[in-house]
């Protein structure tokens, strides 16, 4: 009798047993509410800010006792394949970071803040933030990011070389000529006891750099409805003659592939064009560097064209919880908080922040011309807004740069080549998204 | 009767999981790509179909795919020849009967076990242009040292040069082989004179022959597939990944930049599709070849 049922007693715990398999698989591990408490994930970077952020989220959570919030950090290599892992199953998390070169590829997951920010304007202080960063907190006049962070292109140069060197050191008024005559002076060659220094670098492998020269030559890199590459204009060539004249003419700048490994830091490059604040914790930790900054040399068309990037918090355009995670992101983004952040090595992206910080008689350690940094600001631009921005100057164009500067061909070559690749890019893809 | 549907259903019990996980992790995940390789899919909106754009795209449009096919068949046709003969030579040697034998076969397979990740960052330092090892020598001996890694002729040697350091399981493959050679027949050819390469040729070889060809099969698998070795370099260096001028954009850093950095998941898939096809074809061609060379002692 009991052998009778044993068989398709089996079967139905193997059925049972597989059924609470996928049960278990494809359970929500985030829920909407535990406890009683609303919950909204954050993704977030691992960074030297960890125990700040955990901080602000405590407090956070104690002012606000209804809501939780789960934190996934995510080393910053992994962060955008765990994002999209996320986003592809269903999970994007309620707030993560994007950089405003990010939000083209990033805006499918997020809520346009247009309505909130618009709402809420008097209590995040959108007029404090800088105008420069609001037109970066935008697209097509929508906002999708509250900026935490901000980055500018400054020059940055070695205070010790230019005393060795006995030279007064950069000026707001500096030209290409300027800078081109300090790094003669500062270049000096390696022998056997002594590896050298370079009087400037040249950043390689992505647009940081000759992007400035390219813009500040009177240049771009598209038209201005974003149909055309121009790289090939007489003024974009002038800028990335400059940017390979460094090296091939002017000898202020290591060849091709031959720059030294973190050259600012290790005092082996006394000048640094572009740069990133996100560095400035490292220089000032570094014993003996003595550094600090000026507005970029001007160009011959303009001193505009210095890259502005910032970086902010975005809402999930899934989110269960819109109004408690845009609390969140108000409550990092206040004055306080970003305070904080500058106190520990950056630019502040808000207006308040920034002046009180200038006036700080107690603020130690560089830059100590932090008044450059704002100032840059004011020709500071964004990169272009083309939504394959990032594609196209990586995949297409980088390329051809690249083998301008190892000298396979010239920058009117390498203009011609990178336009006329990208023309046929823009051209397979116009006016739809690419597959 | 009975004991038949029982035995089923055992067998049921003991392969469900592994076929369940082979059901919805491999084949659905497979059939999937291959109908998103005819869509625009950019994860977050629905799939649209769009027929053969993307592969009309990859094959007649897209500048980065035929270069990181050039790269890819450089990198197998060089590496791949280089790996089995630095594994076939390094095998012969510790097939020998010398004392501490085990310790070196250990010592040859230790970098085998290592993270790709970790030993490319020991080699970008070697091969750094400015202070790195490799030129520091060669300053001594008055030579100035190419820029190894910045320079699109010297990157992809670099590549393969650091990719040979892991020839491990092939060796231990050899070795398997090696030792399944019957003495006798060494003892033989050397009492009728042969010489140590021609005991080689005529001995060593096609009786290794299944293994080689397991291995050259395996390898040129291995090679097309080959990504992590890559997206390290470009990762240690901090260089645009396949930098410098595609010198080291090898298929698979391609499809997965298509993918996880630019959305582009019909793309990338149809490009998993192509290279499906591809080493579907070289191993087919393998396999009609190997009936020249291969001698199973059948």
């Amino acid at each position: 009798m009991l052998s009778r049922f044993r068989e398709p007693a089996l079967w139905i715990a193997l059925i049972a047993l597989a059924a609470t398999g996928f049960w278990w698989a494809g359970r929500d591990r985030e829920p909407a509410v535990h406890n009683g408490r609303k919950v909204i994930t954050w993704i977030v970077t691992i960074s030297p800010l960890r125990d700040f952020y955990e901080q602000e989220v405590a407090e956070f959570e104690r002012q606000h006792p209804d809501i939780e919030v789960r934190m996934i950090w995510v080393p910053g290599s992994e962060y955008h394949m765990k994002f999209k892992t996320l986003a592809a199953a269903g999970r994007t998390p309620d707030m993560f970071y994007s950089g405003d070169v990010w939000i083209s590829y990033l805006l499918p997951f997020m809520s346009d803040l247009t309505p909130l920010v618009q709402r809420d304007a008097a209590e995040i202080g959108l007029d404090d933030y800088f105008p420069e960063i609001r037109a970066a907190m935008q697209r097509d006049g929508r906002y999708y990011v509250v900026p935490e962070a901000v980055n500018v292109a400054l020059l940055y140069y070695n205070r010790r070389l230019f005393r060795e060197a006995g030279l007064p050191e950069p000026a707001a008024d500096w030209t290409w000529d300027d800078l081109v005559r300090a790094g003669k002076k500062l270049t000096r060659p390696a022998t056997a006891t002594d590896p050298g220094v370079w009087g400037c670098s040249r950043m390689e492998g992505w647009w940081g750099e000759w992007l400035i020269y390219v813009r500040q030559a009177g240049g771009t890199v598209f038209s201005p409805d974003g149909r055309r590459c121009v790289l090939d204009s007489a003024a974009a060539v002038a800028g990335l003659k400059f940017y390979l004249e460094k090296s091939s003419r002017f000898g202020i700048s290591a060849p091709g592939g031959y720059e030294p490994v973190n050259g600012f830091v290790n005092q082996r490059v006394a000048m640094l064009v572009g740069g990133h604040v996100n560095y400035w914790l490292n220089y000032n930790q570094t014993p003996g560097l003595d550094w600090d900054v000026q507005l970029l040399p001007a160009g011959p068309a303009t001193r505009r064209g210095g890259e502005v990037a910032i970086a902010g918090y975005a809402l999930s355009n899934i989110t269960r919880h819109r109004e408690e995670t845009w609390a969140l992101m108000k409550y990092l983004t206040r004055p306080a908080a970003i305070a904080a952040i500058v106190n520990r090595g950056g630019i502040a992206v808000r207006r308040s922040v920034a002046e009180a910080t200038l006036r700080d008689p107690l603020r130690q350690g560089s830059p100590r011309h932090l008044a450059a940094v704002y100032a840059q600001l004011k020709y500071a631009e964004p990169i272009p807004r083309h939504p394959d921005f990032i594609e196209i100057m990586l995949q297409v164009v980088q390329p051809e740069i690249d083998r301008m500067v190892m000298g396979e061909f010239g920058p009117e070559e390498a203009g011609r080549r990178a336009a006329a690749a990208v023309n046929q890019y823009l051209a397979t893809f116009a006016g739809r998204t690419p597959p | 009767m009975k004991s038949r549907r029982a035995e089923q259903l055992w067998f049921w019990l003991f392969t469900g999981p592994a076929l369940a996980g082979f059901v919805l992790f491999s084949l659905w995940p497979m059939l999937r790509s291959l109908w998103l390789s005819f869509c625009q899919y950019d994860v977050v909106s629905a799939p649209h179909f769009t027929g053969l754009r993307n592969y009309a795209y990859l094959i007649f449009s897209d500048p980065a795919f035929w270069p990181s096919i050039k790269v890819t068949l450089v990198f197998a046709a060089v590496q791949l020849p280089l790996s089995l003969a630095a594994a076939l030579g390094v095998a012969l040697l510790l097939n020998q009967p010398v004392r501490g034998r085990g310790f070196w076969r250990s010592v040859y397979f230790l970098p085998s076990i290592l993270p790709q990740a970790a030993s490319v960052a020991v080699f970008v330092y070697i091969f750094q242009s400015d202070g790195g090892l490799l030129n520091r020598v060669l300053a001594l001996a008055g030579f100035t040292g190419p820029a190894w890694l910045g320079s699109p002729a010297w990157a992809l040697p670099v590549v393969i040069m650091i990719s040979l350091w892991g020839f491990g399981y092939p060796m231990v493959i050899f070795l398997g082989g090696l030792q399944n050679i019957p003495r006798e027949l060494y003892e033989a050819a050397h009492i009728d004179g042969a010489g140590a390469w021609a005991r080689f040729r005529h001995v060593t070889l096609p009786l290794l022959s299944p293994v080689l060809f397991f291995n050259v099969v395996m390898g040129v698998i291995g090679a097309l597939k080959v990504f992590d070795v890559a997206y390290a370099f470009g990762a240690a260096q901090g260089l645009t990944p396949g930098g410098p001028a595609r010198a080291t954009l090898f298929y698979g850093l391609n499809l997965y930049q298509q993918a996880f950095t630019y959305f582009h998941m019909g793309l990338a898939s149809a490009m998993a599709w192509l290279l499906f096809a591809v080493i579907m074809l070289i191993t087919w061609l393998n396999f009609r070849l190997s009936r020249r060379w291969v001698h199973y002692g059948d």
